[in-house]
């Protein structure tokens, strides 16, 4: 699995981060950054969970 | 709700004493609007010197109040979100900041400033957060003991605690805490006649604090210019957006907003909080003996609290929700007090349960762009101040009514006299 996040869109609301704290982490930026490009097994349903719950729909998994 | 429903057509959410009555009733009116008056048509209140506004829909059910909220393209936020009323341009801007803007502007301003209020960046300040609260339960303790054993929950606790924390985090001195609380206070009355005596006065009295706030920061930021810190005034008068510095206005006003948003919404929660448990008392000791309920506890404070009522948009052109035409221009208030009843979304929506899961209310605002910044920080002052009152003050009980503030816009409570009766 693999996130993205859609930095025109994202505000840093920083709910992802909150879901998943060893996947995303807002940065200095004010916007979501992904620490780890492939999604291990373990995280798979914490980057699901955060992608539906962003407020601004910025987080795409494929 | 056990209680007859209200006819629909007779109920106006633009009369002030509407917002006075009892929270029940009030409940029982938007249940009869979610079921027979969805999309609602109401006339605007009146504001002294400003013109009569066309009137806006009451969006009042949950699914309608998403689909408004996520689409900022359709329904945007720069006419104006926290004002029924058109207000002139420079008012509107300067008393809404971000809140009434729309991207790309909105989410440039805001990224100045959302890395702070993160989970990872607010644990560094939760030590703070205890500490602040240790202190204030402390003097309220202080208050009780040397009178009759009472105190006001509001004037000691709900308000001082979120007051001290974005005060810290703003690096606004303590000696300025009371006037931030004061002119917030007056910002935010919603015309409640305890705060603005004389309605024709109330614009002035909103420029006044407004302005009294602006020169607060105008102090600080001269002293950041020559000696930067770590604190948000700093962030905002440093940080570059499109190649410029904000403006002096822009910092003022968005000042304004941390400080306002920053303890109004936060001391609605607490103070809402602690009188649901006095009406649920079987919540409360379930929560005391179960600390693992925190969690779901503190969304359920915030569903019931609902702090802030309501948020406007404007359609930007011709479109529908579900279903409902709107026409370009026409006004649309987002009520999420009443979302957050929505039978069709919440189980027994007027009970208080803490063990509530899912909770998906919109306290925090609906999805999109505009979510509340500071919700982060909210979850983790009132989880604090909760786990300081039950291991400190474990006799605390709920000794009067509230004194509620009559707003349409802040479910505030303005004083709610407590007393340790001895007996934990």
């Amino acid at each position: 699995m693999q996130v993205r996040i859609d930095r025109d869109v994202c505000v840093g609301t920083g709910l992802c981060e909150a879901t998943a704290p060893d996947l995303f982490e807002v940065g200095d930026d004010g916007v979501g950054h992904v620490l780890r490009a492939d999604v291990p097994a373990e995280l798979v349903d914490a980057a699901r969970e955060a992608a539906d719950n962003c407020p601004t729909r910025a987080l795409a998994v494929s | 709700m056990t209680a007859v429903l209200p006819e629909a057509d007779s109920i106006d959410l633009s009369d002030l004493e509407f917002w006075a009555l009892p929270q029940a009733q009030r409940e029982a009116a938007f249940a009869a609007l979610r079921r027979d008056r969805p999309f609602g048509f109401f006339v605007e209140p009146e504001i002294a010197f400003l013109p009569a506004g066309p009137g806006y829909y009451a969006i009042v059910r949950h699914a309608d109040v998403e689909a408004v909220s996520s689409q900022p393209k359709l329904f945007c936020s720069g006419e104006g979100a926290t004002s029924i009323a058109n207000l002139p341009v420079e008012l509107n801007e300067f008393y809404g900041s971000m809140i009434s803007m729309d991207d790309p502007r909105h989410a440039k301003i805001r990224r100045i400033v959302s890395k702070a209020f993160t989970p990872k960046m607010l644990e560094a300040l939760v030590e703070d957060v205890e500490k602040i609260t240790d202190k204030i339960l402390a003097d309220a303790r202080t208050v009780a003991e040397s009178g009759d054993g009472t105190f006001d929950l509001v004037k000691h606790v709900s308000s001082p605690l979120p007051l001290k924390v974005i005060c810290q985090m703003m690096g606004i001195p303590e000696e300025d805490e009371a006037l931030v609380l004061e002119q917030t206070n007056l910002i935010l009355s919603g015309g409640d006649e305890e705060f603005i005596e004389d309605e024709n006065k109330a614009l002035e009295l909103v420029l006044g604090a407004g302005q009294a706030l602006a020169g607060v920061m105008e102090r600080l930021a001269e002293e950041r210019r020559t000696t930067p810190t770590a604190d948000l005034t700093s962030a905002l008068i440093r940080t570059e957006v499109d190649g410029e510095t904000l403006s002096h206005q822009e910092i003022a006003s968005f000042f304004i907003l941390l400080c306002a948003a920053g303890n109004e919404t936060t001391r609605t929660a607490i103070s809402n909080g602690v009188y649901a448990l006095h009406e649920f008392p079987e919540q409360k000791q379930r929560w005391v003996a179960d600390p693992s309920l925190t969690k779901t506890a503190v969304e359920e404070i915030v569903r019931w609290a609902s702090p802030v009522i309501w948020m406007r948009r404007t359609a930007t052109q011709d479109t529908e929700v579900n279903g409902q035409p709107f026409k370009a221009g026409d006004k649309l208030i987002m009520f999420y007090n009443s979302a957050n009843r929505d039978e069709t979304v919440f189980k027994s929506p007027d009970v208080f349960d803490i063990g509530r899961d899912p909770n998906p209310h919109f306290g925090f605002g609906a999805p999109g762009p505009h979510f509340c910044l500071g919700a982060h920080l909210a979850r983790r002052e009132i989880t604090v101040a909760f786990r300081k009152l039950f291991e400190q003050m474990p006799d605390l009980e709920v000794a009067g009514e509230p004194d509620r503030l009559r707003s349409s816009f802040i479910n505030g409570i303005k004083r709610l006299p407590v007393r340790l009766n001895g007996r934990a």
